[in-house]
């Protein structure tokens, strides 16, 4: 009785302490689990590989560092895969702090295949507000955002000379990690000007886009790290890029944690049941 | 008359933004274009009151030092500290704004929600148990969902992903689709109600 009293009552601490282990044993000796594509994964993937070279993709950075390991890898994926295919990136977002890991993408992903500011990429910045940012960009991209990032006008851009609103961009995707986020540019951008998105969200708010992917709003999705991994094994495979994959490094570790999580309930739910019989009968 | 100016003013706009949306004829898109400057210049308004509601909210803690004011004072240098270092220093490659980002922001964020996966763990230990029928169901499609939706799946069953899928697929977006419906619906009626003017929520200031 006194074991099944323990199995319900496992110290924190330990809890702790195996989760960190199992999560960090794998990354440092990874045994290779190997995502393979889904087919949301797959239809994010060939809308951007349908982009002419030289049309532009847009990509919204919908996020901030809490939720970077799900979202950056994929933002890193994607803009590898659009500059080996010598599609132009607008980068903006709709989270200010996220843009500092805009930055940091931009800069190494341009720099592995020799990109030109404002002649391979632009990146447009934060700019408050959503609405005016999102339905502004419908009408005329320069007059919402008349500079970008960096404050050059982007007048001045020779990328973005024949960009004038969403009608010139072939496919979206919002990397997002809650409000405002993706379901913002379905509202606004998709139901008003048609535009074609595309969305990655953390693997807890996966389940809220299923309905979009349905109705055919989303194009495709990318879910958690698992979605971004799925996104690097297709750009891998493809020979887009032969640069470190964070996400699918991590996938080990995921599993492993999902699998302890479930391991967990399991004890938890056994003690449980001995425990409420016992109970039971004393009650009785 | 501090009431029926912002009533009229609410009325008019939206029933005017109402059928703008179906009129695609140029006064209509020109105006429209005029309305989105108006909400941008306002949001920007907005974020100076947020900023001074931000300040005031701390300095008022610290003059009457509230439990915890000290770290109201963090809060105060770290506002005014990355304001000037960003009007300073611009935003833009290598700039001191852009070292403290990468060097502060994101690591002590990224921190906090990694330390999330733990409490999570326990939690789930401690408070997902099997007590009604429901619960138990609610525990075998997250049994199923949590392990197909990550590569270990694929390796223990080649249908756990295939079921997985079922689930978010099926019953997942049936729900959800009902849960949109029902906020797509409130949020027509509020809207409908604070336009007519019905719901006065939003004028503040109380009874009149």
């Amino acid at each position: 009785m006194k074991f099944f009293q323990a199995l319900g009552k496992i110290d924190r601490k330990i809890i702790f302490i195996v989760l960190a282990i199992v999560i960090i044993i794998p990354l440092l000796k990874p045994f290779g689990l190997i995502s393979r594509a889904s087919s949301r994964a797959e239809a994010i993937f060939n809308a951007v590989d349908a982009i002419p070279p030289g049309k532009p993709l847009m990509i919204s950075i919908d996020f901030d560092p809490g939720s970077m390991p799900e979202l950056y890898p994929m933002l890193t994926a994607i803009l590898r895969h659009a500059m080996a295919k010598d599609v132009k990136v607008i980068l903006l977002g709709l989270w200010l702090t996220g843009m500092g890991l805009g930055e940091q993408s931009l800069t190494t992903v341009s720099y592995e295949y020799n990109k030109v500011y404002g002649q391979d990429y632009v990146f447009l910045g934060w700019k408050s507000g959503v609405l005016p940012v999102v339905l502004g960009m419908g009408e005329d991209i320069k007059k919402a955002y008349p500079a970008d990032y960096y404050g050059t006008p982007l007048e001045s851009l020779p990328m973005m000379a024949n960009i004038k609103n969403y009608r010139d961009i072939p496919f979206f995707i919002s990397l997002s990690a809650g409000t405002p986020g993706y379901e913002s540019w379905i509202a606004y951008a998709q139901s008003r000007y048609g535009l074609k998105i595309g969305a990655g969200v953390t693997a807890v708010s996966a389940a809220d886009a299923y309905p979009y992917l349905q109705t055919g709003q989303l194009t495709g999705m990318l879910g958690g790290m698992k979605g971004a991994s799925e996104y690097e094994f297709l750009v891998t495979q493809k020979g887009y890029t032969r640069q470190f994959s964070p996400a699918s490094q991590a996938m080990d570790s995921q599993s492993l944690a999902h699998l302890l999580i479930l391991i967990l309930i399991v004890i938890g739910n056994t003690g449980y049941f001995f425990t409420r019989k016992v109970t039971r009968k004393e009650t009785k | 008359m501090q009431r029926t100016i912002p009533l009229a003013i609410c009325f008019i706009m939206g029933i005017f933004m109402m059928v703008q949306f179906f009129v695609p004829h140029p006064i209509s898109i020109n105006s429209y274009d005029i309305v989105l400057r108006w909400i941008r210049i306002i949001t920007i308004f907005a974020l100076v009151l947020g900023v001074g509601s931000l300040a005031m909210y701390h300095t008022t803690k610290i003059r009457r030092r509230v439990t915890g004011w000290t770290f109201s004072i963090v809060t105060i240098i770290a506002l005014v500290v990355t304001a000037i270092i960003g009007l300073i220093g611009g935003v833009g490659r290598g700039s001191w704004l852009q070292v403290i980002f990468q060097n502060i922001f994101v690591p002590v964020n990224s921190t906090m929600f990694s330390i999330l996966a733990f409490y999570m763990a326990s939690a789930a230990y401690r408070a997902f148990r099997a007590r009604t029928k429901e619960a138990t169901i609610l525990l075998i499609a997250a049994f199923i969902v949590m392990l197909g939706m990550v590569p270990i799946g694929s390796a223990i069953s080649k249908r756990l992903p295939e079921l997985a899928e079922w689930i978010l697929t099926v019953p997942n977006t049936a729900a959800k689709r009902g849960i949109i419906f029902g906020i797509a619906l409130g949020g027509i009626a509020t809207s409908l109600k604070i336009i007519l003017g019905i719901e006065r929520g939003w004028l503040g200031g109380g009874k009149q």
